[in-house]
């Protein structure tokens, strides 16, 4: 009973709080690096180097690339502010009057549409408008990511028999007018962040299904897509009707997609183009860090939601004993793993959070200076024999990275064998249950901005199938299984705290990873590019907030 | 003439229906499941199968293919895993950047092989003649990337204040350019693909001036040539008419071939300049495990170097009876 009761006073009162630290993000609107008043007008080009959106349908795009390109165009219920560093990853209601109500049993969360709002084409924006995202997201006329990336189908009450067409409707989804009401299956702490993925933005009642998603539509937000040529450029518009308190400084935003990262460098620093969207090459960094300097201007670092790690494979020796995965958190190189990336693209790190995340705590547990292997031998004893297969994509950072830890793993006393798997099938490899590896290079972005998505998603032991597995390291422990159970079930400080813990108790009890970087993205701008806003859930500029006028 | 053209298209859809039985056998050996890369991060078992029905991957290879090869007649190349795009969008929008490239490249690397060629071939051993064979050498060693970059740095970017400068990179419609785009018209296409025609000529070019050389060479050695200045025709009449009609024979074949390979040479220049063409496209393909997309520009690739081929076959029949004959 007290269970119950105190979960959505914890929410109220945390949705409390975010209310009125939205309400300053909201006045205060945009502040770039600089703090100076946003200039408005102009176009602003973006370069998208080897890369592409995949879908501009909010139902449907998965990618950080759209969903950076959807945050311009789409109202979340809740969102994110337009603020670097933390404040960037404090949620606030966007679309929603507040922090939504939810009930006693913490199963049904109740939102408020904020009025006035409206689509690009001048409709108003009401609760229909997330019904029918939510529906879109679950139809099985769509095949949306959403269902089977976040199995949103099974936290909505009625989502399963609908996504198996077995009803016409979600029975745990209701609008009525500016109200819109949520059935849940069971608590789930995790929707409010949930709600602020770009597959959750308003869009029109009236939306079909459609398996290959809609092109260019209506959108609430302070843009909306004018038109996308597949695989050439997408041009934003403002949207006329939008009259809320996020940033639309440039007229235009045209992005070029497929372009090459050497000679957007070159059309960067000759104001060509204003900023490529997958930063300048790596090996510039050094050159334009010590012509710019960091977060200054033109050049800017900032970190990601993604931690780079090694997966020990604790399902086989060596590494099913305790004593040498410890060995190998001091015996790897950390440094010398993370400036295979380029200078300025991650941070040491030894744990699973990164920075910006609820719960996150900057322990330092093991070797993040360097390699301590007087320390690993020390730890690992008669564990360090053997031949350990170390398994790696076929990026140059890849096969360097791979390189480094083979030689500490020499250093250590074992034998090592090298498996190089083509990057375009590594994770499916890597996730198939029995593959013969002992240590393999991962990383990992968060879909959503929750301790939940890192840790229960990765080591819950009880989710590890046959194949399309994500425990790289095929841990699997009753006893942590139990404890990322209860953390998951708490909300607002407690949650936070229990994660920190698990977060320490996992590496120093468990060790199945060696985490090495927590990653930041670089970006290099043209010299009129002015209040740079960098988002680290998105890794990319907001590119809405920029300024070129 | 009739039957050499009949036995010409046997062959020809033969060589088609074993190029897509190729690339598709070559897809499902591969050890990825497009299925479960649509499905993302920790699907389960019942999601992959949802998809793979979902993409008609859940059907035995030779049905899949038969499905496809059904779909081709009806002038349907599929949709894309990735965009669930039309793959006949995908080809039509990019295969007009990539002709540009390919055709545009060939009339350049024409029009300096030829006059270079017969140059030196006329004048062996000059400074005219080792020059050219300087660019041979240089042009036949040279990445394209390499080319592209250095030339794109020096007039895309160095000399970007004088008169005399190119856009870096990137691509104008000649038609009926996008909303929003800088730039368009006939005149700002042509000039964005300056750079990428001179990088992707320079090997072909290379290749042509040597083979231009050789063959001129040559036929100023046969009888005939000999022949018809005995019987006192003008040197310019036996260069036009007994010289270059004879030795450009061999240049006529290896056209229609190159055409054909130089659209996997396109890669590397789409790639630098940032052209969205086919080559450009294909490569992402790959490294999505895109097969729609992989297949439909193989099949058009395929096609295309059928029909040059056919073209230049039937061309070449009509110049040399002895080809008829045979």
């Amino acid at each position: 009973m007290r269970k119950k009761f105190v979960l959505p006073v914890v929410l109220a009162t945390i949705g409390a709080l975010l209310l009125v630290a939205s309400a300053f993000a909201g006045v205060s609107g945009s502040t770039g690096t600089n703090g100076a008043v946003a200039k408005k007008g102009g176009t602003l080009k973006v370069n998208l180097s080897n890369n592409d959106f995949e879908f501009t349908d909010p139902g449907l795009a998965y990618d950080t690339l759209s969903w950076s390109m959807l945050y311009t165009t789409n109202i979340n219920l809740v969102n994110y502010p337009e603020k670097n560093g933390q404040e960037g990853g404090q949620l606030y209601p966007e679309g929603a009057t507040a922090f939504p109500l939810v009930s006693k049993d913490g199963k049904t969360y109740t939102f408020t549409v904020r009025p006035g709002l409206k689509f690009s084409d001048g409709t108003a924006v009401t609760a229909a408008a997330y019904k029918r995202a939510i529906e879109r997201n679950i139809s099985p006329q769509m095949g949306s990511p959403v269902g089977v990336n976040i199995q949103f189908q099974k936290v909505v009450a009625g989502g399963e028999d609908f996504l198996a067409g077995k009803t016409q409707s979600i029975s745990g989804l209701s609008a009525n007018g500016q109200k819109l009401t949520i059935k849940l299956v069971k608590p789930n702490a995790t929707l409010v962040s949930i709600m602020a993925m770009q597959w959750f933005g308003a869009i029109k009642p009236n939306t079909p299904y459609n398996k290959g998603g809609v092109v260019t539509h209506p959108s609430a937000g302070p843009y909306y897509i004018k038109s996308w040529d597949v695989g050439k450029s997408l041009v934003e518009v403002r949207n006329p009707y939008y009259k809320g308190t996020r940033p639309a400084n440039p007229d235009q935003i045209v992005f070029t997609a497929n372009t090459d990262s050497d000679q957007t460098l070159l059309q960067v620093k000759a104001g060509q183009v204003d900023v490529d969207a997958a930063g300048p090459p790596p090996t510039a960094n050094a050159a334009l860090g010590a012509q710019y300097g960091i977060n200054k201007k033109q050049f800017y670092v900032g970190p990601t939601t993604c931690i780079l790690y090694f997966a020990l494979n604790t399902s086989r020796a060596p590494f099913s004993n305790i004593a040498a995965r410890k060995a190998a958190e001091w015996g790897l190189d950390r440094p010398a793993i993370t400036r295979t990336l380029g200078k300025y693209a991650g941070k040491r790190s030894d744990q699973i959070l990164v920075p910006g995340v609820p719960g996150f705590v900057d322990y330092h547990l093991y070797a993040i200076k360097g390699a301590d292997v007087a320390k690993a031998k020390k730890i690992g004893g008669s564990a360090l024999k053997g031949t350990v297969t170390v398994m790696h994509s076929g990026s140059p950072a890849s096969i360097a990275a791979g390189q480094i830890t083979a030689y500490n793993l020499k250093q250590m006393g074992f034998d090592t064998k090298d498996k190089l798997v083509p990057g375009s099938i590594y994770y499916k490899t890597l996730g198939t249950k029995g593959l013969d590896f002992d240590i393999a290079r991962a990383g990992w972005c968060a879909d959503y901005y929750d301790p939940f998505d890192f840790i229960n998603v990765n080591f819950d032991g009880r989710s590890i199938q046959d194949a399309n597995n994500v425990n790289f390291a095929y841990y699997n422990n009753a006893t942590l299984n139990a404890a990322m159970d209860k953390a998951a079930n708490l909300a607002g400080a407690a949650r936070s705290k229990a994660y920190a813990a698990l977060d320490l108790s996992i590496m120093k009890n468990y060790a199945p990873w060696v985490p090495y970087s927590s990653l930041n993205d670089v970006f290099f701008t043209s010299a009129r590019v002015s209040n740079w806003v960098y988002s680290s859930y998105f890794g990319e500029p907001d590119f809405n907030a920029l300024a070129v006028g | 003439m009739f039957p050499f053209l009949v036995r010409r298209i046997l062959w020809a859809i033969a060589l088609f229906l074993a190029t897509t039985v190729i690339t598709y056998l070559i897809f499902f050996i591969i050890p990825a499941d497009p299925a479960a890369l649509a499905c993302g991060k920790a699907c389960t078992p019942a999601d992959v199968a949802r998809v793979k029905h979902s993409l008609g991957l859940d059907l035995p290879v030779y049905q899949q293919y038969w499905n496809y090869l059904v779909r081709l007649l009806h002038g349907n190349l599929g949709t894309s895993f990735v965009n669930r795009q039309s793959v006949n969008h995908i080809i039509g929008s990019t295969a007009p950047v990539t002709a540009s490239l390919v055709f545009g490249g060939a009339i350049f690397w024409l029009l300096l092989s030829i006059p270079l060629g017969v140059y030196s071939a006329l004048h062996p051993r000059s400074v005219g003649d080792r020059a050219g064979m300087t660019f041979v050498l240089f042009g036949i060693s040279a990445h394209p990337v390499w080319i592209g970059l250095i030339l794109s740095y020096i007039f895309g970017y160095v000399l970007r204040n004088f008169v005399i400068h190119t856009p870096i990179a990137g691509y104008c419609e000649a038609i009926s350019p996008p909303f929003g785009s800088s730039c368009g018209g006939p005149v700002q296409w042509a000039y964005h693909l300056i750079l990428p025609w001179t990088t992707f000529m320079v090997l072909f070019a290379a290749l042509y001036v040597r083979l231009v050389r050789a063959n001129v060479m040559e036929t100023l050695t046969e009888d005939f040539v000999r022949t018809a200045r005995a019987k006192g025709a003008g040197e310019s009449r036996v260069m036009v008419q007994h010289v270059l009609r004879n030795s450009l024979l061999p240049v006529v074949t290896i056209l229609g071939m190159d055409i054909g390979l130089a659209l996997g040479g396109a890669i590397f220049t789409e790639s630098i300049f940032g052209l969205p063409g086919l080559g450009r496209r294909v490569l992402t393909a790959y490294n999505q495990n895109d097969l729609p997309v992989i297949l439909g520009v193989v099949v058009f690739a395929t096609v295309a170097v059928i029909i040059f081929n056919l073209v230049v076959d039937m061309l070449y029949a009509v110049i040399d009876p002895r080809i008829r004959l045979a």
